[in-house]
């Protein structure tokens, strides 16, 4: 028998990845500015979620894509804070949210009446981290009660992300949070992480976020 | 817990490629993985000998090759075209 060698060297996520591309440009045709929400499980994804879509919601013409591993929860909470449409993705144990959900979620939006897409990713530090989803940038949480060492341990996620958000700051007077060193951990593998700092529970530090969001929003088009 | 899909993809990205070379039976794939790319090697392997060792593939062998960075990529596949040696 013969056996040859074929050389291939073809990226196994080139696939994903060109659905992204596919997502980004559908976004970039109607203005809308998409934010992939990642974080451990428990980090204040949807509460901070919630608030916003209170607040800022209609304003910014706000859409929620939201990726529960089972269960519709995150989904119905986010939906009583909004008439946004809320497209829920169950991944069914999946540790990620992958480009081609996103594209079908997005097919279940008016994107000409959206202005800002959060997609709420799994909540996980490790996987979510190698797949775009054509999204405009990756905004990692971590709150207070998880440690100052979450960036060196989970670099990658932190590396991919350009903006971070240390939530659940009203707990730190009960806790021996270092936020400094958090952040100078955060830094030595991102140095450019835009860094926020909210409660959604007592509202500090979310009027910095809005304003921040309506900066990423183009005025719609008046005709 | 991604590992098997990529693998599937591994899979998925060998099969066209010996369909492009006229078919045949794959009896190896190399794929380079990057330290980097949130990959579980161990699970990794796994995941792809289990699917090679089913058909279309007939126990073809997995050839993990190490790298820096986030790389992962199917760098080649040995194809035995059925054909006897020249």
């Amino acid at each position: 028998m013969a056996i040859r060698t074929i050389e291939v060297c073809e990226r196994i996520m080139e696939r994903n990845d060109a659905v992204a591309r596919r997502v980004r440009a559908r976004l970039a045709a109607d203005d809308v500015t998409a934010f992939n929400l990642v974080s451990s499980p428990g980090s204040g994804k949807t509460a901070l979620l919630e608030r916003t879509l209170a607040a800022v919601g209609p304003a910014l013409r706000a859409a929620v894509i939201t990726g529960d591993v089972q269960t519709h929860n995150d989904a119905d909470r986010l939906a009583r804070h909004t008439e946004s449409l809320v497209q829920a993705v169950i991944t069914g144990g999946a540790c990620h949210l992958d480009a081609s959900q996103i594209e079908a979620g997005l097919d279940a939006l008016d994107l000409e009446r959206v202005g800002l897409l959060f997609i709420e990713n799994v909540g996980n530090l490790v996987c979510p981290a190698g797949w775009d989803l054509g999204e405009a940038a990756k905004i990692v949480l971590f709150s207070v009660t998880e440690g100052e060492d979450k960036p060196l341990k989970y670099p990658k996620m932190f590396r991919n992300a350009r903006y971070a958000i240390l939530t659940k700051i009203d707990l730190l007077p009960h806790l021996d949070f270092d936020v400094t060193l958090a952040v100078a951990n955060a830094h030595a593998v991102n140095p450019g992480l835009r860094f926020f700092r909210t409660s959604a529970k007592t509202g500090e530090g979310l009027e910095a976020w809005y304003e921040f969001l309506a900066e990423q929003v183009r005025p719609m088009a008046v005709w | 817990m991604h590992e098997l899909s990529l693998a599937l993809e591994v899979c998925r990205l060998a099969g066209e490629a010996g369909a492009r070379q006229g078919g045949g039976t794959i009896r190896a794939v190399g794929v380079e993985v990057g330290d980097d790319a949130g990959i579980e090697v161990a699970n990794f392997r796994f995941c792809l000998e289990a699917l090679l060792a089913e058909p279309p593939f007939y126990e073809a062998r997995a050839d993990l090759v190490p790298a820096r960075g986030d790389v992962l990529r199917l760098l080649y596949v040995e194809i035995d075209d059925g054909h006897p040696d020249d």
